[in-house]
């Protein structure tokens, strides 16, 4: 009992130091120009130092435990400068060791510093997501069925071998998505009538609600102003993606995904 | 150690030369010979009385002045573009206006956008992704900084006469937001996203730059609301940032703000509850910041979808009777009425079709379908990430009773990346996308759609909206036109080609007898003006 009694006294004593004191208005920072930059080298001997001494109580992620509080949400941490607001914070905290030696300080600041920076770039994966979660047989019947996907698709033609040629998430982004990455698009065709040249056809170079322009059959550059008299007829190639978007369930994508995936 | 440094015309050091002050009055009328806060007025409706350009007229519209902003090689530091964008509403008084980017502030002749002043910021970091502008008391401008400071300039010559730190760059907030000056208060938002920190609000007294009062967008440990997190920790990590200015009622002397996604921003699993005051319109006293009420729209949301969008005030009747209302068409694509009195819900709707939903609540919030939350292997969500709207400024127009919005009804996938039990940051993100662009006019006594523009072509709106008593409305569309439309049927009556997407929402002032129109596309103000006869 007195063992967790004093593990709650540490925990108020580190929340009401590292947590609490957000509700207090800062004293000049450093930006991030004098941020501390982890230091390969001293973020693995910190890692170290943190393995040997902090684990137990902050926890293998350095998110806390029930014995020690956050250090990756900690202001004292976050506010950190090669040690000078985590060595200070330690001498106050019981079972932490006054008198750490300077370089280990700061080693545990730069690993510590590493773990933050890290955190606030997770937006963006360290590894891809596996989407291949569906069921092979129900992606087939979707796409030869309901999908309609077979319509304007052979998997013997020109989807022949296409889970070679792209990762999984991939396949599933261009599925849903065909169109844009900076890829190699299938043109949109359109032809505007009712012009004084008639019925122009070609491929959409630009459109908006005021102009539209194209290259017609000859090569040649034709730009038009839209009025009331001016029709304007398109066909997005990738319509039906996009009209699948409206009825798709996220079970059909995981099935048709993990049926693609096959297709090598 | 910063520096301001201002650069001034020749002859013009004289303070007092122009008589720039601004009357405190003049921020609680709609605007005519000014548009003096980033709204136009209080009530944040970017409607103006004005009929100089009217729907007869608006064909004869012409060029008055370009102005492209120069900010020189300054060192801005810190992250996102060092490119010159104005993101942000100009303010007009007394014939001059105030424009702002990240780090910058100019004062320019509203006739001729001939430079006045220009005063640069020493950055020491922080993201500069976008300011929103400035506000005026008596003869002081304020300005915040990607920096974490709040800036008080002297009006006449941009010479700095304070600053204070309003966040802490270390925690990763920054400063983006156009003040709201109420009474004798400064009132100024937070920014930043990247980390679990806490969001706020913050006044300060605009002679000395001492706060006088923070409200943190989360409950107090002791409130009932603290039972919408799973823990004081969680809660203490809320985020909820404050990215938009203000609106406010000087009758009920109430300021309405919306406020920013909870955090962890996409992996939610720990912080499983509402997660109040997030992504909330909310009612607060300025002078103290007391909570008065609060209205969440989006309840545990996981997809950064802020309702910062700017809390629109009107009287108007509603079922009968004459109501003060605020409106809300927010970025999870939901379309909200209050009261603005008592924060009753009047009206919840769909305003673009998303699929996140699984219907409302008998207290009219959306219910999050948690099948729509991001997954590990994805999950199909309508609205993307930007949302069907996002910080552009929209417009309610009392003669047709309509509220606008430029917006998108958009599809992304949606991926967990941490299934830890206590993620932090993101831990996921959204990926890929197809959006629809349309202006919507929502009926704010249903939440119908009234009219619909779906603007032609492939791209975003990425501008804001301007009604005026002229029977026009003006918006950009997904190219690079300013387009002015019937805001009674949405009819295109007229557009102008810019050089770039309008990238913020327009402004209108009158000087000398004239109408002008002023919006700003990338680095560029262009104005137009309507000559009298």
């Amino acid at each position: 009992m007195l063992n967790r009694i004093r593990g709650v006294l540490i925990i108020v004593i580190f929340f009401t130091f590292f947590v609490a004191s957000n509700a207090v208005d800062s004293a000049a920072q450093a930006g991030p120009f004098d941020r501390q930059r982890p230091d390969d080298d001293a973020v693995e001997r910190g890692r170290g130092v943190y393995l040997a001494r902090c684990i137990n109580c902050h926890g293998l992620d350095v998110k806390g435990t029930e014995n020690g509080p956050d250090l990756i949400r900690s202001v004292a941490v976050l506010r950190d400068l090669e040690g000078s607001e985590i060595g200070p914070a330690m001498a106050n905290i019981a079972d932490h060791p006054a008198g750490l030696p300077g370089r280990e300080l700061s080693d545990i600041s730069h690993f510590l510093k590493q773990q933050i920076e890290s955190t606030a770039r997770n937006r963006n994966p360290s590894e891809p997501p596996d989407v291949l979660t569906g069921n092979v047989d129900a992606g087939r019947a979707f796409f030869n069925g309901d999908g309609g996907c077979n319509g304007c698709h052979s998997t013997t033609g020109d989807l022949a071998g296409i889970g070679g040629r792209y990762s999984p998430v991939n396949l599933q982004q261009r599925f849903l998505f065909p169109r844009g990455g900076g890829r190699p698009e299938t043109p949109t065709l359109v032809t505007v009538t009712g012009g004084a040249e008639g019925e122009v056809s070609g491929t959409l170079e630009f459109l908006n609600d005021f102009f539209v322009s194209l290259t017609d059959t000859s090569g040649a550059y034709r730009s038009f102003r839209r009025t009331s008299d001016l029709r304007v007829e398109t066909r997005d190639p990738y319509q039906a993606h996009w009209d699948l978007l409206e009825r798709i369930t996220d079970r059909n994508i995981h099935d048709v995904v993990t049926y693609m995936e096959t297709l090598k | 150690m910063k520096t301001l440094r201002p650069v001034l015309l020749v002859g013009l050091l004289a303070a007092g030369a122009f008589g720039q002050g601004l009357d405190p009055s003049k921020l609680v009328e709609l605007p005519t010979d000014s548009w003096p806060t980033y709204n136009g007025d209080y009530s944040g409706r970017r409607y103006s009385p004005m009929t100089g350009i009217d729907d007869s007229n608006v064909d004869s519209l012409t060029l008055a002045w370009v102005r492209r902003l120069n900010p020189g090689p300054s060192p801005q530091g810190g992250g996102g573009s060092n490119a010159a964008v104005i993101k942000g509403t100009p303010l007009v008084i007394n014939g001059i206006m105030y424009v702002t980017i990240p780090d910058h502030v100019w004062a320019l002749d509203a006739r001729t956008g001939r430079q006045l002043w220009h005063t640069t910021w020493e950055s020491r970091g922080g993201w500069h992704i976008g300011n929103r502008g400035a506000a005026v008391w008596n003869d002081t401008l304020f300005v915040e900084t990607p920096d974490c400071n709040l800036v008080a300039l002297r009006l006449t010559d941009g010479e700095e006469l304070w600053r204070t730190e309003i966040c802490d760059l270390q925690q990763f907030y920054y400063a983006s937001v156009a003040p709201v000056i109420v009474n004798d208060h400064v009132i100024v938002g937070v920014s930043g996203d990247d980390l679990d920190i806490p969001g706020y609000l913050s006044s300060y007294d605009p002679e000395t730059g001492e706060m006088q009062w923070r409200w943190y967008t989360r409950p107090d440990p002791d409130d009932p609301e603290a039972a919408t997190w799973p823990s004081t920790e969680a809660m203490m990590h809320a985020g909820g940032m404050t990215w938009v200015p203000s609106t406010y009622d000087p009758e009920l002397n109430l300021l309405y703000l919306g406020t920013g996604n909870p955090q962890p921003v996409i992996a939610g699993q720990g912080r499983e509850g509402d997660n109040l005051y997030t992504e909330s319109v909310v009612a607060l006293n300025p002078d103290t910041g007391e909570l008065v009420w609060y209205f969440q729209v989006s309840p545990h949301d996981t997809h950064d979808w802020d309702a910062v969008q700017t809390p629109v005030l009107f009287d108007a009747e509603f079922d009968g009777e004459p109501r003060k209302l605020v409106a809300q068409a927010s970025r999870n694509g939901w379309f909200f009425v209050m009261d603005r009195e008592t924060g009753e819900n009047l009206v919840s709707t769909d305003f673009v079709g998303t699929n996140w939903t699984l219907g409302v609540g008998g207290d009219g919030r959306p219910l999050p379908n948690p099948a729509k939350q991001p997954q590990l292997d994805g999950a199909l969500v309508s609205p993307d990430q930007y949302g069907a709207v996002n910080w552009p400024p929209q417009s309610f127009n009392p003669d047709t009773g309509l509220f606008y919005a430029n917006a998108s009804r958009a599809y992304s996938v949606y991926y967990l990346y941490d299934d830890d039990e206590k993620p932090e940051g993101w831990g996921g993100n959204d990926r890929g996308g197809y959006n629809i662009p349309m202006l919507q006019a929502i009926d704010y006594r249903t939440g119908e759609i009234r009219w619909s523009h779906r603007w032609e072509g492939r791209g975003r709106v990425r501008s804001g909206l301007l009604s005026t008593a002229g029977n026009l409305l003006f918006a950009g569309d997904i190219g690079n036109n300013l387009v002015a439309l019937d805001p009674a049927d949405g009819t295109l009556l007229w557009h102008a080609g810019l050089h770039t997407p309008m990238t913020n929402g327009p402004i209108t002032y009158e000087l000398d007898g004239t109408q002008y129109l002023v919006v700003g596309a990338g680095d560029s103000l262009y104005t137009f003006v309507m000559l009298a006869d």
